[in-house]
């Protein structure tokens, strides 16, 4: 374990270790790096070494203007309280990435979680692939911006007609 | 003994939530594990994206029922750092209040759940009432007993009521001196002891392995793991708590620090309350608030919650609705992967007790 770093030290460590494409502080406890697709498990595997334990959340940003998909890792070191971003795009089109499970363990359901509502195929989780939320599902993954829950909620459910006949005396006879 | 297929819940006394856990049993342990999340999922994180910033105000506290405030607070921090709005001072210490009172109402909450599944409804009664006085205080701040709408990025709606600080002052008065009454219904009650003593264990692996935080990493770390000491937000920084901790965490020990907890809450909301300045509660926002834009950003905020680190993700394309949000709920790891991996070996009257004492809330798992 290392001596506690501040997030500006941490970036300089990153950067000099890894080729970081864009590195910002977003605040005192919070950096955020843009790394390679190669670079990603061992950029992890590295700050899991130095303490950063634990996988606050694994998730996905659909930049569909830009055809691509940037799937986000928030980690956190509980001894030197620093959230970590580390970001990666991937192509939109044949989403596919390799699972980090091998270093947290606890990504499982995330990873099952961003195949869900992305599609994000996740290689050597086939456990990802299972549905988790959504029952039934039969659409494209709901969170793509390019999915109309409005145009999906009109072609799944009919509309419900309503007749005004209330003449109840009608029946009566 | 042959293998059953069992579930537990959506509707059981000791199920927290619309949610089931689906086993599989061989006399009463449980051989194979599994939740069923997804009755209560209602497209949060979607509906956000199709919202104002601003209008996502009504939406989001609905995303953990019983402790809502953690989300505006989250969502309020989260635009705050990528706007760099100021909070006046005052509103930081009522957020604090507002923030420690749901902390109370929701331990409250969960200890009386212990009733449900050791049959012991006794104490779910007192502990439901204290909550219904804590819901009269909310109502009377914000004009809502469960969502409040309160906190939002800037400050907080408007100022305290007149007359509310001696509401506050009585209850927790009350509260304190009735501490007692309940540890002797609940964990110090010799039945209700004997049932949780040294059941569902959670070691130290098992917290790193599945990424439990709040109560659960507490009781097994013994470290003040807590983000109010690690990142202290708001203005935890300048208030004197303690946080308790263990090494052996068994049922009771999680419950027990649940109870410890409140009795600090208390003490933060009295210091609150002699520390807090007068002054204006509330930063505006600059032009119509159904047009406000929030800079460019990706941000990640957080609050520890009553079951651990609860954030959003949230990302900023500079427009009038938020590009993402991602809702990461505190009891995710140990609903799902400590539900699955966690309870096989255990016996299926824990499984509820699993729920109970490591604070599950189902709401925001499926979001």
């Amino acid at each position: 374990m290392m001596n506690s770093m501040s997030n500006i030290e941490l970036v300089k460590d990153l950067k000099a270790r890894y080729k970081i494409i864009n590195a910002d502080v977003v605040r005192d406890t919070q950096i955020a790096v843009d790394v390679t697709n190669g670079d990603v498990h061992s950029v992890l595997a590295y700050l899991k070494s130095q303490g950063w334990r634990q996988l606050s959340i694994l998730t996905n940003i659909d930049w569909i203007d830009d055809g691509e998909y940037q799937l986000v890792y928030i980690i956190f070191n509980w001894d030197n309280p620093i959230w970590v971003q580390v970001r990666t795009r991937i192509d939109r089109d044949n989403a596919k990435f390799p699972t980090i499970t091998s270093v947290y363990p606890g990504a499982k359901y995330y990873e099952r979680d961003v195949h869900e509502f992305f599609g994000v195929e996740f290689e050597g989780n086939p456990e990802a692939l299972q549905q988790l939320f959504l029952e039934g599902w039969d659409d494209m993954p709901p969170l793509r911006k390019d999915f109309d829950a409005k145009a999906y909620s009109d072609k799944k459910y009919s509309k419900r007609e309503y007749t005004t006949d209330f003449n109840t005396k009608e029946d009566e006879k | 003994m042959r293998e059953i297929k069992l579930f537990l819940g959506p509707q059981h006394p000791g199920m927290h939530g619309n949610t089931s856990v689906h086993m599989y049993v061989e006399g009463d342990i449980i051989v194979k594990s599994y939740l069923l999340p997804g009755m209560l999922h209602r497209g949060f994180e979607k509906g956000m994206e199709n919202r104002t910033w601003v209008n996502n105000l009504a939406l989001i506290p609905r995303i953990c029922v019983v402790e809502p405030d953690i989300n505006e607070m989250v969502f309020a921090m989260g635009i705050e750092t990528l706007t760099g709005m100021e909070v006046p001072e005052r509103a930081h210490y009522i957020r604090m209040i507002i923030l420690e009172l749901a902390r109370i109402s929701i331990h409250l909450m969960a200890y009386g759940g212990i009733g449900g599944p050791t049959g012991h409804y006794t104490m779910m009664y007192h502990a439901q009432a204290d909550r219904n006085t804590i819901l009269d205080i909310f109502e009377k701040i914000t004009g809502h007993r469960i969502y409040h709408q309160y906190i939002v990025p800037g400050g907080v709606r408007k100022d305290f009521p007149k007359g509310i600080e001696k509401d506050i002052v009585d209850f927790l008065d009350d509260l304190a001196s009735r501490y007692t009454e309940h540890r002797d219904l609940g964990i110090d009650n010799p039945t209700i002891k004997k049932r949780l003593d040294h059941h569902i264990m959670l070691p130290e692996s098992v917290v790193w392995e599945l990424g439990v935080t709040g109560v659960g990493m507490r009781s097994s770390v013994n470290k003040p793991y807590d983000l109010r000491k690690v990142t202290p937000y708001a203005r935890y920084s300048e208030i004197d708590f303690h946080v308790p901790t263990s090494d052996y965490s068994d049922a009771t020990c999680r419950v027990d620090i649940k109870l410890q907890e409140v009795v600090q809450c208390i003490g933060i909301i009295k210091q609150c309350l002699a520390k807090m300045p007068e002054g204006p509660v509330r930063t505006k926002l600059e032009g119509n608030g159904l047009r406000w834009k929030v800079p460019k950003g990706q941000v990640y905020s957080a609050v520890e919650s009553s079951r651990g680190e609860f954030g959003y993700f949230i990302v900023s394309d500079g427009g009038t609705k938020p590009y993402r949000i991602a809702v990461r709920g505190a009891s995710f790891p140990q609903g799902l992967l400590g539900v699955e991996k966690y309870l096989p070996g255990q016996r299926m009257d824990d499984a509820a007790l699993w729920f109970d004492t490591m604070g599950v809330c189902s709401p925001e798992i499926d979001r």
